[in-house]
């Protein structure tokens, strides 16, 4: 059989030999089991390996950050900027902000990770690049939104991108980021390793949002942890990638703290997403909130596993899952794990799972009224996604949200 | 019932018979499997399928992706048989039975004699590795009804058994019901004819004495067309410091039309205080819905053994067929319980219905696990699940692990599970009616539970709900 992987080290400069040396032995370590397979729990339902080894044939890294195409800003609302390509910056842009309370770097150690949960972790570690760092200084409310422009170079056809990013927010901070992924033709693998340290009484919103279709094959691992009175917020509408696997391990850390994920996505012909939380509540009052919705067509697959783990002292959580799926075609597939791991008695912890086609009462309702069948169908599609928006309160960028959504129904 | 009345009763079945025992071999072997089939009196064909499993077991690992881990069980330490030496040479009737066993039957409160009838029930009673006696035999043989020792199924039923047997669980499926499959001793075999409405319900109850001794029961249920039957049954063993395996095969069919009702309530020793002892409940159940517009239930309470380690699970083959799972598990002290089921839509119109309850008190772990499977072609179907779980106590666990996976557009899945502990309100407002604290836990515990023991067949509801207050005597305050 032929090798999937054909990786190259010595196109990447490693710093020191120390750090070649480490390189090539999570390479080895990567390569001695491969990429993960529906026979490890966690991706039981996205089966990696096969999914990658169907699509692809001789994976290199990639070393040609050769880039020439024009950068389009957003222009519905001003908002400070990174432009990375190929993960890595390419220029950033905070005018809004005060000087010196932001802090945007080139990140390039990759100490400070969290241990590995999967094998993916000891190939990011083999060739990553790096990524950015971002740091807001004490006490400093950002003003305008970030928006993270992640532009790839063409020809990345059976390349892989290995990145690995740190956020930090310190004491009484706050900060809303948007990653902007923008569609490349190219089918290419993206790997990224993210962590997140989130203040004393701060406040951390993150959008992850798709531009156009992608032949990406996305996998982005979030680990982070919440100090005390800190709010963490994720909304994932990521939609239009072949594949796309999230995964976010929060620990809530200390008292006071709440964490929401929020996910609006509607899949077309050949996509296949997962997103996969661990909520870990380690103190207690703290407060999870998770809510996940796909719409399904064509022979798409949406997955969600969903873990909550409440620690004997954490009392007093209140913590509550929900995946909503609508599946639209009989090749669709939906798969849940809602799972709940209880350790604490005086706890509020509960957790919803539905999966079904469109209310035909509803549109039969919607046509009586002169609606047309698929201007029905679009109208409850968007009522049924766009209640996740709810919990932005910045006018603009909810506009701006709802707009790219839309296009994405439209799509369908 | 009173607190006091309550107090006294931890496991009142705990009590072992002094009985003079017919055992095989120590150890698990080509050997030990040709003995049971030889004292079973087994045709050639029947020793050919325990030995291919046998076959298939060697190549096979134990499972161990399961919450509770335990230590590690040593197969070749262990009797696959065991029976009273009195029952060596068949007694023809019940007077031949040595008493001391009809004694055990009455102390836990299942009389053999059909003159002391419990009403309306058909008992087969097993007695470690052999059916002891089965009451009203004449009267269910007039309708057809086919409802003996599995033993005895295999020599007077071969057509029947070869068709069903290993039909649901193959001998291939996994470690403990391949390991069944090679050495199992006895259980129930039933057999329904079509038309026909079983006109009382039949019950197997499982008695584990002899030390040293795994349990493998094999029960076959098989509903023809139009039929009906409820069955249930009852297990409990002694107290000793020592973990018993208890690996038993269920198979239930059920044809075009017909409704199986199975219930189980589970009171094996849970071992002690502290964790000593107490049975490894390690149970196969599948039901095949196989006919057009069938439908099988499965009741549980759970309330007894060390571990608990069972799925009953339906495969809806059936185009309309229906699949029910009421389940109650309640763990104290040391106990821990993996349990749930699997609903395999296949069918088209399919509908299922889950209920479980896990009340974990103590040091306990309670982990609710399920799949619910609608394939492409399962057009039209329809699940619905519900997973409470209560917590007494912050040194116990509650877990929930539901895997839903829904293929096809036309059919709605629904899952809700939440987590909590006994409502303070409701425990004050008991209070001050007059209820003490163990009164007001064990009528909020039932009410908790009320969805899943009003499904239990009347004769064993009252105990159902006994047992659940006993289970959690103690753990309260």
């Amino acid at each position: 059989m032929e090798k999937l992987f054909n990786i190259d080290l010595s196109k990447i400069s490693s710093a020191s030999s120390q750090e070649a040396l480490d390189r090539k032995k999570n390479l080895e370590l990567f390569l001695k089991t491969g990429l993960p397979n529906k026979r490890d729990e966690n991706w039981k339902f996205s089966d990696l390996n096969f999914i990658i080894s169907k699509n692809f044939k001789q994976i290199t890294n990639n070393d040609d950050l050769k880039f020439d195409k024009k950068f389009k800003l957003i222009k519905e609302f001003e908002h400070n900027y990174i432009i990375l390509v190929n993960g890595i910056i390419k220029s950033f842009d905070i005018k809004y902000e005060e000087k010196g309370k932001l802090k945007v770097e080139t990140l390039k150690s990759l100490e400070n990770f969290s241990k590995p949960n999967n094998n993916l972790y000891y190939l990011n570690k083999a060739l990553s690049l790096g990524g950015f760092y971002l740091e807001v200084q004490k006490d400093y409310k950002c003003k305008k939104p970030i928006i993270i422009y992640n532009y790839f170079t063409s020809n990345l056809d059976n390349k892989i991108i290995n990145n690995s990013n740190q956020i930090k927010l310190n004491e009484n901070t706050e900060l809303t980021l948007i990653e902007y992924n923008i569609g490349e033709k190219s089918k290419f693998l993206k790997n990224t390793f993210e962590t997140i340290n989130i203040g004393k009484d701060s406040s951390f919103k993150s959008i992850i949002l798709q531009k156009s279709k992608s032949s990406g094959y996305f996998y982005k691992n979030i680990t982070g942890s919440q100090a005390y009175n800190s709010s963490y917020q994720n909304f994932i509408l990521s939609s239009g990638l072949k594949f796309n696997k999230i995964e976010i391990n929060m620990d809530l850390e200390k008292e006071n703290s709440n964490c929401y994920i929020l996910s609006g996505l509607s899949l077309g012909k050949k996509e296949h997403q997962e997103i996969k939380t661990q909520i870990n509540h380690l103190a207690p009052n703290c407060k999870s909130y998770q809510k996940i919705k796909n719409v399904l067509e064509s022979d798409s697959t949406g997955v969600y596993q969903g873990k909550i783990f409440v620690k004997d002292m954490a009392q007093k959580t209140d913590a509550y899952q929900l995946s909503k799926a609508l599946i639209l075609d009989d090749q669709a597939e939906f798969n849940a794990k809602p799972e709940l791991e209880i350790y604490a008695d005086d706890v509020k912890c509960s957790h919803g799972s539905t999966s079904g086609s469109i209310d035909e009462n509803a549109i039969h309702y919607l046509m009586t009224r002169g609606i047309e069948l698929q201007e029905a169908k679009k109208l409850l599609i968007n009522g049924f996604i766009s209640e996740i928006f709810e919990n932005i309160p910045e006018e603009k960028l909810k506009v701006f949200l709802e707009k790219s959504i839309m296009e994405q129904i439209n799509g369908i | 019932m009173k607190s006091s009345e309550l107090k006294n009763q931890e496991y009142k079945y705990g009590f072992s018979t002094d009985i003079e025992n017919f055992k095989a071999p120590k150890g698990l072997s080509e050997k030990t499997i040709e003995f049971i089939s030889e004292v079973k009196k087994e045709p050639k064909w029947m020793l050919d399928w325990r030995l291919k499993a046998f076959n298939r077991l060697k190549v096979l690992k134990e499972p161990n992706w399961q919450k509770p881990k335990y230590p590690k069980i040593n197969y070749q330490d262990l009797y696959y048989y065991s029976a009273p030496k009195s029952m060596k040479d068949k007694p023809k009737s019940l007077d031949e039975v040595d008493p001391k066993l009809i004694e055990t039957y009455n102390k836990l409160g299942i009389p053999l004699n059909e003159q002391k009838k419990l009403s309306g029930v058909a008992v087969d009673a097993v007695f470690d590795s052999v059916s002891v006696a089965t009451t009203f035999k004449g009267e269910l043989d007039k309708k057809g009804i086919i409802f003996c020792p599995i033993s005895e199924a295999i020599q007077k039923h071969p057509e029947l058994v070869k068709k069903y047997l290993g039909s649901v669980i193959p001998i291939s499926d996994h470690y403990f019901a391949t390991l069944n499959s090679a050495v199992f001793t006895d259980g129930s075999f039933v057999y329904i004819p079509p038309n026909t409405r079983c006109p009382m319900e039949l019950s197997t109850y499982f008695r584990i004495n002899a030390s040293e001794t795994g349990q493998f029961e094999r029960t076959l249920i098989i509903a023809d067309k139009g039929s009906y039957v409820s069955y249930l049954e009852g297990c409990t063993a002694p107290m000793r410091d020592e973990n018993q395996l208890h690996a038993a095969n269920v198979e239930l069919v059920a044809l075009d039309d017909a409704e199986i009702k199975y219930s189980t309530v589970q009171n094996w020793y849970p071992g002690d205080k502290d964790g000593v002892g107490g049975i490894y409940n390690f149970v196969t159940k599948r039901g095949a819905c196989r006919g057009k517009n069938s439908k099988i239930s499965w009741t549980q309470v759970e309330t007894g053994s060390a571990i608990t380690w069972k799925y009953p699970s339906c495969i809806l083959q059936g185009d309309n067929s229906v699949g029910e799972f009421y389940s109650i598990a309640i763990t104290n002290n040391h106990q821990k319980a993996d349990t749930g089921t699997k609903m395999i839509h296949l069918g088209k119109n399919t509908k299922s219905k889950i209920i479980s309850k896990g009340i974990s008190a103590g040091l306990a772990d309670n982990t609710y696990r399920g799949l619910v499977d609608i394939g492409a072609k399962a057009k039209n179907s329809r699940n619905y699940t519900q997973c409470d779980s209560l917590l007494m106590g912050n040194k116990c666990g509650a877990h929930t692990v539901p895997y839903i996976k829904n293929k096809n557009s036309s059919s709605t899945v629904e899952h809700e599970a939440t987590t909590s502990k006994i409502n303070e309100d409701q425990l004050f407002y008991c209070n001050q009616r007059g209820l003490n604290q163990e009164e007001a836990v064990s009528l909020i515990v039932n009410g908790f539970c009320k969805e899943v023991l009003q499904q239990l067949p009347m004769e064993f509801a009252v105990e159902a709900q006994k047992l659940v207050s006993i289970s959690l005597e103690g753990s309260v305050g």
